[in-house]
């Protein structure tokens, strides 16, 4: 059993990422972004200790630099100039743009950072099982099958070199066709058990009624509570959000970034809600060394 | 059928109130999200499709199986960009098993090798470009020139394109609020070569191994009578 974030029911960890993705594109202040960001970040940490983030962090920061500095260069929407570059204005609304679009970015590829450490493989088919059960069956009958075909691939590959047929080395004519062979060899070999398989799953009954999934996750108590409050965060956040809070405008020229009481308000909710793994983590943190 | 027809009408209606929903909510900037919604939409009755469609085991787990080889097929390349033999199974299925065989294999072999590579904000628009690669080889499998090797390497040259210009609209409509035509061409320009690898390493594989694999597929569909009905 899998404890903290990752023991909740995959509809719930479904519905943050899913909350949690639409902000990030929904809000445009720089303000909130940023905490979005932060918060993300320390998400990830919990996760893994941010083995996983490191792994980014160079990608992220290259890629959100990228987009700063060349924004304003590509772009000459906008009024307030700052200075003209070859003839082209370079203004401060394109600026502003460039930077609001990588902290968007780098939210949402954190967000996925965690996405594939969390929800991943049986718990993500399970969400999908529920909307598109012949799709998830198909595609978890993908997975398995990619483990095998490297296996069989790596046997070919072993009896073709002591037939004197090898990838590894020769002109690249001989080397293309060992390698045709092989895949050859693999699609043939793959095919013919694929039919063997297909045929044992309908000897077990496949296809003859309602497919019924081993479901190993319950919804129960806390999972409510907090998809409950989950929701009830995410639709404070849209509503605000329709009446501008928690939004600037940028073109045609910058609109004030000035915050009003309700910003505050969006704001508290909005890091509420995607601080829900490290209250979960915390919590558990705090149970673990303080009770007797 | 009358399942069907209900099931697509409910689709068309989803589509209908979502997109009215994202014009309502999201009128600042949100482009990227609704880019999202809209790819989503445009997948959906496809799925629907073959949620619906009466399919043997026996199918179901050969397009799992060509789908796993195309996915796998993309990992060992996942140095080179653009360069993988995906594309080239994708083909192959939507000329052998058809045109919904074809969607389903490029859609859920985009999925699955972002499952090996990274799922990211890319990956519906790979499961559509992919799913509409195997969707068009197999709605043009019956014309003449596809018949030939230089048509099949024709349609694969210029998928390799379609394939690339269609990833790029994905980075412009995600911030359409940026849009200048100057950023469009620079993303096109940019992308020339990758797609000119793309195309060519489709003709590669489509001339060295087109012929054999659509003899060995033909012969299983042969065989056990897969898929034969499908359009």
């Amino acid at each position: 059993m899998e404890n903290g974030f990752r023991g909740y029911h995959p509809f719930v960890l479904f519905f943050y990422y899913v909350c949690v993705g639409v902000l990030a594109m929904y809000f445009n202040h720089p303000l909130f972004l940023l905490v979005a960001c932060l918060v993300l970040i320390g998400v990830n940490s919990t996760h893994d200790k941010g083995k996983a983030l490191k792994k980014w962090i160079p990608m992220l920061i290259g890629m959100s630099t990228i987009i700063i500095l060349v924004n304003p260069f590509l772009n000459s929407r906008g009024t307030t100039i700052f200075f003209y570059f070859r003839g082209k204005q370079v203004t401060l609304e394109a600026t502003m743009y460039g930077i609001v679009m990588a902290l968007s970015l780098v939210i949402i590829l954190l967000m996925f950072i965690s996405f594939n450490l969390i929800l991943n493989g049986n718990k993500f088919l399970f969400v999908f099982s529920k909307f598109l059960p012949k799709t998830a069956f198909l595609t978890m009958l993908v997975i398995r099958f990619v483990p095998l075909l490297k296996r069989r691939f790596d046997e070919i590959n072993d009896v073709q070199r002591i037939r004197g047929m090898t990838i590894a080395s020769g002109t690249i004519r001989e080397r293309a066709k060992s390698a045709m062979v092989m895949l050859q060899i693999l699609l043939t070999w793959s095919l013919e058990e694929a039919i063997e398989t297909a045929d044992s799953m309908k000897a077990r009954g496949y296809g003859i009624g309602k497919r019924s999934p081993y479901v190993p996750y319950k919804m129960d108590k806390r999972d409510k509570g907090w998809l409950l409050t989950l929701m009830l965060l995410f639709s404070v956040c849209i509503a605000g959000g329709i009446f501008g809070y928690g939004k600037i405008i940028i073109y045609p020229e910058l609109g004030t970034l000035q915050f009003y009481l309700f910003d505050w308000v969006m704001l508290v909710c909005m890091t509420l809600l995607m601080s829900f793994p490290l209250l979960v983590e915390g919590r558990e943190q705090v149970k673990w060394k303080f009770s007797m | 059928m009358a399942r069907s027809r209900s099931y697509l009408t409910v689709v068309s209606i989803i589509i209908l109130v979502l997109l009215v929903v994202s014009i309502a909510f999201f009128k600042y900037n949100a482009y990227l999200l609704v880019s999202f919604v809209i790819i989503g939409c445009i997948m959906l009755p496809f799925f629907a499709r073959f949620e619906i469609r009466e399919i043997a085991v026996r199918e179901i787990v050969l397009l799992a199986m060509l789908a796993a080889i195309a996915a796998v097929s993309r990992v060992p390349f996942a140095g080179l960009p653009s360069v993988q033999p995906t594309s080239f199974v994708i083909i192959m299925v939507g000329l052998v098993f058809g045109a919904e065989s074809g969607f389903i294999v490029g859609a859920v072999a985009a999925v699955v090798s972002n499952i090996f590579l990274g799922q990211g904000p890319w990956t519906p628009w790979q499961m559509y470009a992919w799913g509409m690669m195997g969707m068009s080889a197999g709605l043009l499998r019956n014309t003449w020139w596809m018949g030939k090797i230089w048509g099949k390497c024709l349609f694969g040259f210029l998928w390799g394109y379609l394939f690339g210009w269609f990833m790029n609209i994905w980075m412009i409509v995600s911030n359409l609020e940026n849009f200048t035509w100057d950023l469009f061409v620079g993303i096109y320009v940019a992308s020339i070569y990758f797609d000119l690898a793309h195309g060519l390493s489709n003709v590669f594989f489509l001339v060295v191994f087109g012929a054999s694999w659509i003899k060995i597929l033909q012969r299983f569909k042969k065989k056990y009578g897969l898929l034969d009905a499908v359009i």
